[in-house]
């Protein structure tokens, strides 16, 4: 039987999360109705008259259907710099957890600098001018991918240690190459914490702001971020555009979350529980 | 995305085969790319510009980036311009930020071209560097000074000040009334300079050198009875309690619907405001009068200016003879009209030749007698002299709040601009 005290707990928990996580949402989607004038009181308050459709289509429709090509170019980096980050992140996680030789350690370093030290901006795009991939989709991703990868790493590693060895002999007594015991033994065992990243990675790059902003110029390589400068200035903002285009670019993500919702849990204690 | 870039290779090349071929054609071709911020008006009248220049030169293309404001602005037009990735044509501010972009190494000289003849001279001196001009404005001229709801005026049968004493008297009738007198809004700190940056007018009024004096660190504001002054005022109005409840936490834009709506009786604000009224609040425009920050004296009562952006030509530019004929294009009588059109008027033209519409709103027409015979106008501060401290709307703050005295808080002052002009490396300091 339950005291009366965890009831009350448990009560309060809920309205904490209720007023921490969904009233902002709820906000969000009630500033979304309504017009310019209301909008612009920013209050809690509910909409005089139904003005989502117009917001949605300026939303959508301004600066030449900016959106769409941004909604296109996000998934794409989103997608491809995953993608990448998971195989290459697993890989390198693999061999470091599985050969130890005196190079171990300064690698490890090298990975933990990646974490730590801030990346410049201006040498980048020098290095990527060098590249001819300044402004470029691929090299946006390379970017995402290299300032991403140690994360993954050390996540990857550290899974990957709790893994037993013999898995690896027997596939190799039974003939298997070096690759296909990476893909078709370790990779499928990794899925708790393959979704880990995915969630955490495609959340953090979908939603990134600054590195498209230097490294991806142009209107044609805008990315979903980007689009909300498009109605929040440094003196003037529509408020109510701003939070239609804010309702629409959380919905990726939000998908990403329901989806995965359940391995999420799973996945984050599975990495933590040996390093 | 390819088809754009092939385009741009086409419109470069074939400029160049025109360019050599008969340099005599007015009309223009090519591509250009034009790089502005993402102010409502920017993006508004750019849009109508280049549709009227490309209506006009068809075989133009002309690609409009927009980019953030503030300081992430700054940040971008920066590393762009370090990385040689700049947009041909762009956006930015005249003045101090100018000055802080390098002109002599990133940006190309307009100084010879016919548009410069029809812009005022005290334009040219703010996007000037190592005697060349770099610079055209797009905007109109702005005035530092205090917006009032007209008809909270009328109701109370109030006169517009002349001197600080008739203003202080008018906020203790507006206050009685059981109205709001003065609007703050210290959500946004850089609303809390305009009363002390706006009063420059009055200081110079009283006090003709100091802007020289003070880059060369012979004047000071706490030590200068005038400057001092400037101080003083924003705590006058703080300690008469004569702010809106929530001056702490109100943003820009409320500060601008109260005083449209009459929730507020003044507001000091720069006078590009009155495009963000029309904007959120058109119904209420015709409500917004303006007037300068009055001084101690009626004879000296006149307006403190601030220069508008400018438009400049990137050196890197592919094509500088197209940049160069947009920007005259941006910068002539037709220019001007466009703007009008599409963004109504916010103040006097720095371009001779540019006329208002005769429908301005009437903050805009309370501004134009500062600007003609008779009228006074000085430049801000900021447009004299170098030496700006970066904590004057932290300070100003803490004066507005009651938090410093008007004296300690034009002492700290002083010392904010020290390490400022000491990294400039200003003589004297």
């Amino acid at each position: 039987m339950r005291s009366r005290g965890s009831i009350i707990g448990g009560v309060a928990a809920i309205a904490a999360t209720f007023v921490v996580f969904v009233i902002p949402f709820l906000f969000i989607i009630l500033m979304a109705f309504k017009d310019k004038q209301q909008s612009a009181l920013r209050d809690f308050s509910w909409p005089n008259g139904f003005h989502l459709w117009d917001n949605l289509y300026e939303v959508v429709k301004t600066r030449n259907w900016m959106m769409i090509t941004a909604f296109i170019n996000s998934s794409l980096i989103t997608v491809v710099s995953v993608t990448l980050l998971i195989v290459l992140a697993a890989m390198v996680g693999f061999v470091l957890a599985r050969r130890k030789t005196r190079w171990n350690g300064l690698i490890e370093f090298l990975i933990l600098a990646g974490l730590m030290i801030p990346p410049a901006v201006v040498p980048t795009i020098w290095l990527l001018q060098g590249l001819k991939l300044f402004g470029t989709l691929h090299g946006m991703i390379l970017i995402q991918v290299a300032y991403n990868l140690p994360f993954s790493i050390i996540l990857y590693r550290a899974f990957i240690a709790t893994i037993p060895r013999e898995l690896d002999e027997a596939a190799v007594i039974d003939g298997a190459r070096p690759l296909d015991v990476f893909f078709r033994i370790i990779l499928p065992l990794l899925w708790p914490v393959t979704v880990t990243n995915i969630v955490v990675q495609s959340v953090g790059i979908f939603n990134d702001f600054t590195n498209p902003l230097y490294y991806l110029p142009g209107n044609q390589n805008a990315t979903v971020q980007l689009t909300l400068y498009n109605f929040q200035s440094q003196f003037s903002t529509a408020y109510n555009l701003l939070f239609t285009n804010i309702m629409l670019i959380t919905i990726p993500p939000l998908i990403v979350f329901m989806f995965f919702n359940r391995q999420i849990v799973a996945g984050m204690t599975a990495g933590a529980v040996k390093g | 995305m390819t088809k754009t870039k092939l385009f741009a290779l086409m419109g470069a090349s074939t400029l160049g085969l025109m360019m050599t071929a008969n340099a005599v054609y007015a009309q223009q071709s090519g591509y250009l790319s034009f790089l502005i911020d993402n102010g409502p008006q920017s993006v508004a009248v750019a849009e109508a510009w280049v549709a009227a220049y490309t209506e006009k030169n068809p075989d133009v293309t002309i690609d409009i980036e927009v980019r953030p404001g503030g300081g992430e602005g700054d940040n971008i037009v920066k590393t762009r311009l370090a990385t040689g990735a700049m947009a041909d044509v762009f956006f930015y501010n005249s003045g101090s930020l100018f000055q802080a972009l390098n002109p002599a190494q990133n940006l190309l000289p307009l100084t010879g071209e016919a548009f410069q003849a029809n812009v005022q001279d005290s334009f040219k001196s703010v996007v000037s560097a190592g005697g060349e001009v770099y610079g055209a404005p797009f905007a109109p001229a702005m005035g530092g000074g205090i917006f009032y709801n007209k008809p909270i005026y009328e109701e109370l049968g109030l006169e517009i000040p002349k001197t600080w004493d008739e203003f202080m008297a008018n906020n203790e009738k507006i206050k009685a009334a059981g109205k709001t007198a003065v609007i703050q809004t210290y959500g946004e700190t850089w609303t809390s300079q305009v009363i002390v940056l706006a009063d420059f007018f009055n200081v110079l009024a009283e006090d003709p050198q100091f802007a020289e004096q003070f880059t060369a660190n012979e004047a000071k504001f706490a030590t200068t009875p005038a400057a001092l002054r400037s101080f003083e005022k924003l705590q006058e109005v703080h300690d008469a309690d004569l702010f809106n409840a929530d001056f702490g936490a109100a943003t820009y834009p409320d500060g601008l619907r109260m005083v449209a709506m009459g929730e507020g009786a003044h507001y000091p604000m720069l006078t590009f405001g009155i495009g963000a009224i029309a904007e959120t609040v058109p119904d209420h425009i015709q409500d917004v009068g303006f007037f300068a920050l009055p001084g101690d004296s009626a004879d000296k009562n006149g307006l403190t200016t601030w220069m508008p952006d400018s438009i400049y030509v990137a050196k890197t530019t592919a094509s500088p003879d197209l940049a160069k004929d947009f920007v005259s294009f941006v910068a002539s009588p037709e220019g001007c009209d466009i703007r009008n059109e599409a963004v109504g008027a916010t103040g006097p033209y720095m371009i001779a030749g540019c006329e208002l519409p005769a429908d301005v709103p009437p903050a805009v027409s309370d501004m134009l007698p500062y600007f003609q015979e008779g009228g006074q106008n000085a430049p801000a501060l900021e447009f004299l002299s170098p030496v700006k401290g970066p904590a004057l709307e932290q300070i100003t703050v803490e004066v507005g709040s009651g938090i410093r005295p008007a004296a300690e808080g034009a002492a700290l002052y002083d010392e904010d601009v020290r390490k400022q002009a000491q990294q400039l490396g200003l003589a004297g300091w």
